[in-house]
């Protein structure tokens, strides 16, 4: 009691929005959704040392836990955001990308030109264009980002962030959304390589289109394969033997336990499936807005999708005379139902943040996928346990399970309905309660 | 429930005659383009003509489709099309032999769908012609609705796709407008690009080979880095890889063939090929094959002096020749028309006329043992008319891939209302409600 | 081949001397009238003089043989480049589009170059007149008509000036790619953008106009000092309605602003390269506007359009009982006009209906119908001689007069043909 007290008096001292670093800490009397086991209707969480020590209906706390009364709450895992850029660079510098030389003027001397003759012929998947896969979204983490925050205030105790710059855009890492620095905030990494697909013009460098960009995928990791067969060769018996060239391109692939691909359209997904198939990587498919429609492709291959949360919506400024495409239509009317057909077919999903640019959003746009038919228990897994299963983090985070590094979304009523509010979370143990944020860059943006 | 709604929302009506079916088509001109007209019956059994005559007896539980005096033809297969496929072009660079139209299949285009309508079965899907070398293309079935994977013509052989004259070297900065030079910027350069890469591809090739000599001599040693540019060039070289080679002029025509033949190699197709007839003589020699248009002319100084009768010649010349569409260029739907223009310009008989958009293309393909005519034994690819196809008055009624029904005209008709007002009432329901701060002057 | 005399005939060199002639045995189709079997057809100087089964044959008069062949007006192309454009990607060869955007002034007429190869080439399938039309801007100068024989344009004009070209201001946002709209490659600008510029563009079109009519007040109460000027000159017969304005209006947004300009402004206009005419049935027929079809070989508008789109618009238009014209837009294209026809009718116009739009309803539009357009007694010998049916592929086109003159179908086409025929 007198520790509630004290909890209470610093609260009321103005330093709400700093971590409360305790120790331990008991929330009792709450409403548990471990999303891995059934609901708790009345139960406690007990967390020490920034890790869950015990989760029950009759859990004894110890006498040095401060005690949080949680009548009325309910406690959620913290939310996972399995597909973000939330504490990495803004554009501008994101990733610090390696740019493909820009195309120089037009050669006048036979000098320039023998030189740019060279160079175009040198234009191939042998050069590595577009290729930063060695660069890891941990050693890009702004601990001060205002994303943070944002993230924060929306529940969001964790994201796996990833560099999105460049064909392969580098390897994610999974971070905590607060901590003192960034060596601390990481909780698992490298979680994979992400491929993306950047818009390229006509008759810049290579890859310049979408089939460009996939057989220069594939030629990198046929050269991963062989980098490490001669690498290999050579760690034998380097005598007498040409030694391998060091590649940090390539040593950025093998590192990276799964390959991301975007898949949106149904034709998408099917071509992202063949291709992950052929690159034999351990494959998660990002985008899904028809998802609905390919399903059962998904699973038949076995493989999971992280779903973007901006469901498909009518092109802003759009021409009120311009007649929408049926089947464009459909797909913005189904997207949202695309969790659900997954879940039926036993295919592993999660939601993620995508092109939503407030988080406060996320969870408004999760509903939509519940009013299209996903069960409530499904939906927060898709926040929650499905995205740590998914990158292989499922033994840390993920659901409320003693052991688990103690992520906690604390919520005054069920997570999906508009009117609850976030009271605080807890990331490694920490608690946090919404802060103000800064404004919104562009509220246009958002409606 | 995913692939019907999958179905649902493209613009084909849902199949009546399904895969597998056995179906009588009677009270037909069947119109076999290789054996002579036959009026009579025509049945599919497992997707593939089963008998064609005067008098076929249905076997029990067949369909009965009654042609009510219409003409029954081939599939139509166009040699050169860009459709379906997310990408056409890999622009960057003059040798782009590493990318694969199979990659980038869209069979959700509705081009596919209007191709289909208008009697189009098989489409060589190619790389478009911004390279000398461009990428690999792929055969495809019209098959709309069904995923890329089965849309593509199994057991056809893989092609390639080059490009001479003046896109090549448009899109190489040939002007003094152009920012960005890519090599070639002439005819002498585009030869030498075809060149440069058949000689790396023979080094390749030799290093392979070289590779296993070593081994065979229980060497330490890797494999040649696997290069997925030169691959398909040495597949060409071993034969393996039919080459389609974009062509306007009759000099880079013979400059082509020639440098083909210094490398063994053949150039299976002339694509475009306007210039053909002017070297009709040295490409029948050569054995190639040419796909032209049927009468697009004008359009760029490498058009001037194409002319109609250019199919017609080539024919007379012994070239296996075809028409094509280049869709979206022309279209699909026209393609049969094109044909028909050779009896204007050359005055060809029906069959040779029908000929040039469907055994022949097919067998420029090498899946004429498949497709191309009404034989039994091939692929039930089947298109009904009302007139004879020749006409201009004609129009396609019914299409059959593979002996299952992807067109229909008249529940293309029917849906087309149904369809209409499931988009009216959908956009009215995904109406974003007006910005309540601008209702002044927003009308 | 099939009519060895004729092809003797067609050997001979184009823009002979006319001499008076007559050809028998053939069918008439004067398209004014019904057809008539095994008629003659009397030609004297560049004029019908006399047709039907018992037409008399005056003395001296050449005699054509024509048993089995059929004799059709010449066709007429209501839209067309011709003489202005001879390969498309060389600028320099394109005499279309001037710089500006009012331009009423300049004369297509004068531009169009008698030795251009297309022209042959348009001859070959029975075509022969055309309305030669620039565009450029918004108002990009008058149309002409000419005969497609003559050593100069001065002898092939039929009307120097025949209507206004005028485009409607475009407000296109951009929007989805290939096929009507997956989102590819199309870069989109916001629509209250483009929005803006259409008003401005718009407001500019109405300032000219008044500027004009005022003009026209200048011009009619002279003062001292009064000054011509050629561009507002021009407008003049517009106002008055002696001369069309010829709108090119694709869509929906385009005809219904041509249309209550037409209105407002109370011109006389055809409306051209229409496509989503469904709105508009009505009030076309109800206010008698004529319209110039789109290039018919293009691809559905989109996605979710019918198939066979805009070959169904003929039809639907000959039902509301508007008065249509084919046109090509593009110099690849005129020689394909009657094939377009006959695609019209596959898609549900009466064969009659298409026909006459090749021929006398084009006329009719264009005001030259006391000239041109059927086989009328007095009309100009502009006709063709055909084996078939002149819409269909297989037919062939045996012999063509112009202004009574036999103009050969030979071209560059026909020559190439000729020559690489003997080196096979």
């Amino acid at each position: 009691m007198t520790r509630n007290l004290v909890l209470m008096a610093m609260l009321a001292s103005g330093i709400r929005a700093q971590p409360v670093g305790t120790a331990v800490i008991a929330i009792r009397d709450a409403r548990i959704h471990s999303a891995s086991g059934p609901v708790i209707a009345k139960g406690t969480v007990l967390v020490r040392n920034g890790l869950i020590e015990a989760v029950g209906d009759k859990v004894t706390i110890p006498p040095e836990a401060w005690i949080v009364e949680g009548a009325g709450l309910n406690v959620y895992p913290g939310l996972i955001d399995p597909l973000s850029t939330w504490g990495q660079p803004t554009a501008a510098g994101a990733g610090r990308p390696i740019q493909a030389p820009a195309p120089g003027p037009t050669p006048t001397t036979p000098a320039q030109l023998e030189q740019r003759i060279q160079t175009l012929d040198e234009g191939g998947p042998e050069e590595r264009p577009s290729n930063t896969s060695w660069v890891r979204a941990a050693d890009l983490l702004d601990p001060k980002s205002a994303t943070l925050v944002s993230a924060r205030n929306a529940g969001y105790t964790t994201a796996i962030g990833f560099p999105m710059t460049n064909v392969f855009a580098g390897q994610g890492s999974a971070y905590n959304l607060a901590g003192a620095r960034a060596g601390l905030m990481v909780v698992g990494d490298p979680v994979g390589q992400m491929i993306t697909l950047p818009a390229r013009g006509f008759g810049g460098t290579f890859p310049g289109s979408l089939m460009g960009i996939l057989s220069y995928v594939r030629q990198i990791y046929i050269d991963a394969d062989y980098y490490k067969a001669a690498q290999a060769l050579y760690a034998q018996n380097p005598v007498g033997l040409q030694r391998p060239a060091y590649d940090r391109a390539l040593d950025g692939v093998i590192a990276s336990p799964r390959i991301l691909l975007p898949a949106g359209r149904f034709a998408e997904i099917d071509r992202m499936l063949r291709f992950g198939k052929e690159m034999k990587q351990p494959l998660v498919l990002y985008g899904g807005a028809e998802a609905f429609r390919g399903a059962s492709l998904l699973a038949a291959a076995k493989v999971p999708m992280l779903v973007n949360l901006r469901w498909p919506e009518r092109e802003r400024d759009l021409d009120p005379f311009i007649k929408e495409p049926l089947r464009t239509l459909e797909t913005r009317d189904l997207a949202p139902s695309g969790p659900a057909e997954l879940v039926k077919v036993g295919v592993k999903f999660a939601f993620y943040s995508g092109g939503v640019e407030r988080p406060a959003e996320l969870r408004k746009a999760g509903k939509k996928a519940i009013d299209a038919g996903l069960s409530r228990e499904e939906a927060l897994k898709g926040l929650t346990l499905y995205p740590a299963q998914i990158f292989g983090l499922d033994n840390r985070l993920g659901s409320i399970e003693v052991g688990k590094i103690a992520n906690l979304t604390i919520m005054d009523g069920d997570l999906f309905d508009e009117k609850s509010k976030l009271k605080f979370t807890l990331i490694d143990g920490s608690k946090y309660e919404p802060a103000p944020e800064a404004a919104p860059a562009t509220p246009e943006s958002n409606r | 429930m995913n692939r019907r709604l999958f179905l649902s929302s493209l613009a084909a009506a849902p199949l009546l005659y399904s895969a597998g079916e056995t179906i009588l088509i009677r009270n037909a001109k069947i119109l076999t383009v290789t054996k002579g007209r036959v009026d009579g019956s025509l049945l599919i059994r497992d997707g593939k003509i089963a008998e064609i005559g005067a008098n076929v007896l249905a076997p029990t539980g067949a369909t009965i489709v009654d042609a009510g005096g219409g003409f029954l033809m081939p599939g139509i297969v166009d040699c050169h099309a860009h459709i379906g496929s997310d990408a056409t072009n890999e622009g960057s660079i003059s040798v782009s032999s590493m990318v694969k139209i199979e990659d980038v299949l869209a069979p959700d285009d509705i081009q596919i769908y209007r191709g289909l309508a208008a009697g189009v079965t098989t489409s060589n899907v190619l790389h478009g012609s911004a390279n000398t070398i461009g990428g690999q293309c792929t055969v495809v079935k019209m098959r709309w609705g069904k995923p890329a994977t089965q849309m593509i013509f199994a057991g056809a052989k893989p092609g390639i796709k080059f490009a001479l004259g003046e896109n090549v070297k448009r899109a190489g900065g040939g002007t003094n407008f152009s920012a960005t030079a890519r090599y070639p910027a002439t005819r002498m350069g585009v030869e030498d690009v075809v060149r440069e890469a058949f000689n790396d591809a023979r080094a390749y090739q030799r290093q392979r080979d070289e590779y296993q000599t070593r081994l065979a001599k229980g060497e330490r040693v890797l494999p040649p880095r696997r290069d997925l540019k030169l691959e398909p060039l040495v597949e060409v070289l071993e034969g393996k890889r039919l080459v389609h080679a974009h062509c306007y002029r009759s000099d880079e025509i013979l400059m082509l063939l020639r440098t083909a033949e210094e490398y063994g190699f053949k150039i299976r197709t002339l694509q475009h090929g306007l210039e053909a007839y002017k070297v009709a003589k040295e490409i029948a020699k050569h054995g190639a094959g040419v796909s032209t248009f049927a009468d697009s002319w004008s359009y760029k100084i490498e058009a001037y002096d194409a002319i109609p009768y250019n199919a017609a010649l080539c024919m007379k010349a012994g070239v296996l020749t075809s028409l094509n569409t280049d869709a979206p260029v022309t279209q699909q739907r026209h393609l049969l028309q094109d044909a028909a223009k050779t009896q204007r310009y050359g005055q060809l008989s029906d069959d040779e006329a029908l000929s040039l958009v469907t055994i022949n293309p097919a067998r420029q393909l090498m899946i004429e043992d498949r497709v191309g005519s009404l034989e039994v034994g091939k692929d039930a690819d089947i298109v009904l008319t009302d007139k004879h196809p020749l006409s201009m008055y004609a129009k396609v009624q019914k299409v059959f891939v593979d002996g299952e029904e992807y067109f229909d005209r008249e529940k293309d008709m029917r849906s087309r209302a149904e369809r209409e007002t499931r988009r009216k009432a959908l956009a009215e329901k995904l109406k974003p409600p007006p910005p309540p701060a601008q209702k002044k002057g927003a009308r | 081949m099939r009519c060895p005399n004729i092809l003797v005939f067609l050997t001979l060199a184009a823009s002979l001397q006319a001499e008076n002639f007559a050809i028998r045995g053939v069918t008439l189709h004067p398209v004014s009238s019904p057809d008539v079997p095994n008629a003659v057809l009397v030609v004297t100087g560049d004029r019908i003089a006399d047709m039907g089964p018992k037409a008399a044959i005056p003395k001296g008069y050449k005699i054509i043989e024509g048993k089995g062949l059929h004799v059709y007006p010449g066709m007429i192309d209501s839209a067309s480049v011709l003489g202005l454009s001879e390969i498309g990607s060389i600028r320099e060869t394109q005499d279309i589009t001037e710089l500006g955007d009012f331009n009423p002034q300049l004369r297509t007429i004068i531009a169009i170059n008698p030795g251009s190869e297309h022209i042959g080439v348009t001859r070959a399938s029975g075509i022969t007149a055309s309305v030669v039309v620039p565009s450029g801007g918004f108002i990009g100068g008058q149309a002409s008509i000419v005969h497609l024989d003559g050593w100069t344009w001065e002898e092939m004009a039929v009307e120097k000036s025949a209507a206004m070209q005028m485009r409607r201001a475009s407000i296109e946002a951009g929007f989805g790619g290939r096929g009507g709209g997956r989102g590819f490659g199309a870069a989109r600008r916001p629509f209250a953008e483009v929005k803006r510029r259409y008003d401005e563009q718009m407001q500019q079109v109405r300032l000219f106009f008044e500027q004009a009519r005022a003009y026209q007040m200048r011009k009619a109460n002279p003062v001292l000092g009064f000054k011509p000027d050629l561009r507002l000159e021009a407008m003049i017969p517009v106002l008055e309605g002696k001369k069309p304005l010829m709108i090119v209006a694709e869509k929906e947004r385009g005809i219904r602003d041509a249309l209550a300009f037409a209105e407002r402004e109370k011109i006389k206009i055809v409306l051209a390269g229409a496509r989503e005419v469904d709105p508009f049935l009505e009030e076309l027929a109800k206010k008698n506007i004529p319209v110039v079809l789109p290039d018919l070989y293009q691809v559905p508008m989109e996605e979710d359009a019918s198939i066979d789109e805009p070959l169904d618009i003929p039809a639907k238009l000959a039902k509301a009982g508007i008065r249509f014209a084919f046109g090509s837009y593009n110099i690849e294209r005129p020689r394909n006009l009657p094939f377009q026809a006959a695609n019209a009718v596959a898609n549900g116009l009466p064969y009659d209906v298409a026909l006459k739009a090749l021929t006398l309803t084009a006329a009719e539009i264009w005001g030259i119908a006391d000239r041109l357009g059927s086989l009328d007694k007095g009309k100009f010998a502009d006709f063709i001689l055909t084996d078939g049916d002149p819409l269909e592929t297989k037919t062939q086109i045996k012999q063509m007069w112009i202004l009574g003159n036999p103009v050969s179908l030979e071209n560059r086409h026909t020559k190439l043909y000729e020559q690489y025929k003997k080196r096979l």
